[in-house]
């Protein structure tokens, strides 16, 4: 099965990459402490060039049922319930910095958070080269974060936004954080805005848990872009993004997709047809709008996703979110909604024979772990209480359809009401 | 009048009569080709969104240390922020691998050595410390 990746080579990769990161940090401090020590900071000096920076959150979260597991994201493979957690949130990313010369740079990101393998193994988050062309047009390459929507590649600096964490409702669908390949960027002024595009393409490096099996996202090639519109204190953005899949998923569906075509029933394999995902792709549209004046910022974003494959319902996500600060406290609040659409697959087997009820039952049910329905009303406040620092506290209302489980890895199908309350704190930091 | 209400009224007062005082100036190098930024220009040198202004003049913004008052009160009256605020927007960007923010001059008799031996570079200072190698190519005291 090749989507289906034990723990133990996936473990092996990621200490691979630590190992790497880890490499390539003592190359860093090595070229560092060859520099000048007494040199004084002045652009175009090699101590300057230099720069050791990272972020972080301390964070405990709890909801106030255990009928359903709330998660961040996609990539976390057991979530919170009615006891105060830490792993929801906490996390740490170190970057190093170094610029070669005026217009090379290279940058090296590594952050550990609570992901796909059940821990807080560390990963090789970025590591690319930045060649600027012009001042204006710039090129990358190498691993880079995902902008499948305005925002998603800062969505682990907590410090840089207002929330406790990116609305769950519409980034918690996204499993995948980094591509490796390139980049290009350009910007131009326009009347008094300035336009701003990029295209990047490259493959997919990661793995989602599913169950106690893991997702392969290895190698799925993806593409995009987006055009931005920034003019006095409005901001624009419309983005398109889409990946290939490239394995199948894991255990139970691959287990169901072999049952549905060994009965030799051909309107049965075409039900295994529709829900496989290799060579398919996955589209991710959106437009986004942030007004940013002095103590106010708002912003609202819309998101359509629309999969070739049945094994996932394509779906429609927005948010808003608005907070105005007064002194060191800054109040917010947000709505924010997702809604998927469920797909028609039928195997053709009729339920009276006792191993066809059995298939038709796990078709349903693989059909029905995907569904969302909900929306969330978000209030909270962020503290700036010292310098590089903030507190933020947080309470999620979530009401949904009971059979909105799609982004809880686990719930009790029945017991689930569909509403989720989640009380968060967060401290985060950046030096 | 409710709470609330008197308190932004009061926010906005305290914040445009700090303005007024301040009188900072931004400035180049009298060798720079640079005569004038608009406000424009100079947000979206400072915020790391474009480094030419539209004469073609590439730029290179300057600021001065994270704690001096000079620097608080040019973010406020550029863009109305806190030093909080620049620091989250700046954390953003240097995270995500886009944008880096400017160099800093630990204070304005740096700023002014820096600014006069570097043609291209732009920064800030009161204007009663201007200086002849520098010339000013945006005023906030005459905008609006």
């Amino acid at each position: 099965m090749p989507g289906n990746t034990s723990r133990t080579s996936a473990a092996q990769t990621g200490q691979k990459w630590l190992s790497r990161a880890l490499c390539a940090s003592f190359v860093l401090t090595t070229l560092q402490l060859i520099a000048p020590a007494d040199a004084v900071a002045e652009p175009g000096t090699i101590q300057d060039r230099f720069e050791f920076s990272g972020f972080g959150t301390l964070g405990i979260a709890r909801s106030d049922t255990n009928d359903a597991r709330f998660v961040r994201d996609q990539t976390q493979p057991r979530g919170i319930g009615k006891s105060p957690n830490a792993k929801l949130d906490s996390l740490l990313g170190l970057q190093a910095y170094f610029r070669a010369t005026d217009s090379l740079e290279l940058v090296a990101q590594a952050i550990s958070r609570y992901g796909a393998q059940d821990d807080f193994r560390p990963e090789l988050s970025w590591a690319f080269a930045k060649y600027s062309i012009t001042p204006n047009l710039t090129l990358r390459g190498g691993r880079m974060g995902t902008e499948f929507y305005m925002l998603a590649d800062s969505r682990h600096v907590g410090y840089s936004y207002l929330t406790v964490r990116p609305q769950v409702d519409f980034f918690g669908a996204l499993a995948f954080h980094h591509v490796d390949g390139a980049d290009l960027t350009g910007t131009v002024a326009l009347g008094d805005g300035i336009v701003k595009g990029k295209v990047f393409a490259g493959r997919a490096n990661e793995v989602t848990p599913i169950g106690s099996e893991f997702f392969s996202l290895r190698g799925n090639p993806m593409a995009g872009g987006y055009l931005d519109y920034q003019q006095g204190n409005w901001q624009w953005r419309a983005t398109f993004a889409q990946m290939t899949f490239k394995h199948d998923l894991p255990r139970p569906v691959a287990d169901l997709r072999a049952a549905l075509l060994a009965t030799g029933i051909a309107s049965a394999a075409s039900a295994a047809e529709q829900i496989a995902l290799e060579d398919t792709r996955s589209r991710f549209y959106s437009v986004g709008g942030v007004y940013d004046r002095g103590p106010l910022q708002v912003q609202a974003m819309l998101s359509r996703i629309r999969h070739e494959s049945a094994s996932y319902q394509d779906s429609q996500s927005g948010y808003v979110l608005a907070g105005y600060r007064l002194g060191q406290v800054t109040p917010f609040g947000g709505y924010s909604w997702t809604r998927s659409k469920a797909k028609e697959v039928s195997s053709g087997l009729p339920n009276f024979v006792p191993a066809f009820a059995q298939i038709n039952d796990g078709l349903a049910g693989s059909l029905a772990r995907v569904h969302t329905d909900q929306k969330t009303y978000t209030l909270g406040a962020r503290w700036d209480f010292r310098q590089n620092m903030a507190l933020k506290s947080q309470l999620d209302m979530i009401r949904g359809k009971p059979d909105s489980i799609f982004l809880y890895p686990t719930s009790n199908p029945g017991a689930f009401d569909g509403k989720l309350n989640i009380f968060s704190l967060a401290l985060d930091f950046v030096f | 009048m409710g709470y609330l209400p008197r308190l932004l009224l009061l926010l906005h007062i305290a914040l445009a009569s700090g303005g007024a005082q301040a009188d900072l100036v931004v400035v180049t190098s009298q060798k720079s080709g640079i005569e004038y930024l608009s406000r424009q220009e100079v947000v979206n040198l400072y915020m790391g969104r474009l480094r030419t202004n539209t004469a073609g003049n590439t730029a290179t913004p300057l600021d001065l240390a994270v704690d001096t008052p000079e620097r608080v009160e040019f973010y406020r009256l550029l863009v109305n922020k806190e030093a909080a605020d620049i620091k989250a927007y700046w954390s953003r960007l240097v995270f995500s691998g886009g944008a880096r923010p400017p160099q800093s001059a630990e204070n304005i008799d740096e700023l002014i050595r820096m600014i006069s031996q570097t043609p291209g570079l732009v920064g800030y200072l009161p204007r009663k410390q201007l200086d002849n190698r520098l010339k000013v190519i945006y005023e906030f005291s005459v905008s609006p």
